[in-house]
């Protein structure tokens, strides 16, 4: 994608993070994945506070020393990166043309809320925070809707199975 | 972002989804979701506002518990920069109901 594409891109979304109802011609033509599939269902088993938590975010944040997410490719980057709730705060970029997300320069707990699920942690409300989140561009379509969920999807499942994690909060962007 | 919902959930681990386009949200059908009607880039609300974004922690991991329909989505009754979370009475039962 040129780079006249990629400013042409920016420059929608913050008119859309302004006016959302400008949005809803990408919206309507959104189809994301067949009708009709069985919704998947697992209830959490334990109370909240037996319960390790991990977020999932769509927001495309990353760490400064990983790859940005390619946005060249129109069908988005289904990649994901593993994101260290310790140095988070202090060390991120966000690489998404899709949304204005200077608000979430200043005070990434608005896509990432890794400081308030702290706080809860120590309160007792939650069991454990874990220590790694995962981070998606999202804007994923066309031929990457089924290298998301083929492949970089069921990582991060995996991951997160290998991590004891019980319960995961997705945020969008 | 449901689609990801989808497959976690799918693996065995329980999840709950923020939404803030609604008509996404009913097209994925994610296992669970709490709505909000807010600006893109803002699923927590505003940069420093700590009580806005502790009480959206809250209701989703509230709803976790409290949703029992598969794809159902909560409109969370909070207004982008008009509500009063002075008066936000914080959940405390955060138990799967056959243990509460």
């Amino acid at each position: 994608m040129s780079l006249i594409n990629r400013i042409k891109n920016r420059l929608i979304a913050k008119v859309i993070t302004r006016y959302p109802s400008l949005a809803q011609r990408f919206i309507t033509a959104y189809e994301p994945r067949e009708s009709g599939e069985v919704i998947p269902w697992t209830p959490a088993k334990k109370p909240l506070n037996e319960c390790k938590l991990a977020v999932v975010t769509t927001s495309g944040v990353h760490h400064n020393g990983q790859d940005p997410f390619d946005m060249q490719d129109s069908e988005g980057d289904p990649s994901f990166r593993a994101i260290n709730a310790a140095t988070i705060n202090d060390d991120y970029r966000i690489t998404h043309d899709y949304y204005d997300h200077s608000d979430a320069e200043k005070d990434l707990n608005i896509v990432l809320p890794l400081d308030r699920l702290r706080e809860l942690q120590q309160e007792g409300f939650i069991g454990k925070l874990a220590d790694t989140h995962y981070s998606f561009m999202g804007h994923i379509d066309g031929r990457h809707i089924a290298t998301l969920i083929g492949r970089t999807a069921k990582q991060v499942v995996e991951n997160l199975k290998q991590d004891n994690v019980d319960v995961v909060l997705l945020t969008p962007a | 972002m449901g689609l990801i919902q989808r497959e976690i959930e799918k693996a065995g681990i329980a999840t709950i989804g923020i939404s803030i386009v609604r008509e996404f949200t009913e097209k994925v059908q994610p296992p669970r979701s709490v709505f909000l009607r807010w600006p893109f880039g803002h699923p927590l609300g505003e940069p420093g506002n700590v009580k806005q974004q502790r009480s959206v922690v809250l209701e989703s991991l509230k709803a976790l518990y409290t949703i029992s329909t598969p794809g159902e989505i909560i409109d969370l009754p909070f207004r982008w920069r008009r509500h009063d979370y002075s008066t936000y009475v914080e959940p405390d039962n955060f138990v799967p109901r056959d243990q509460s």
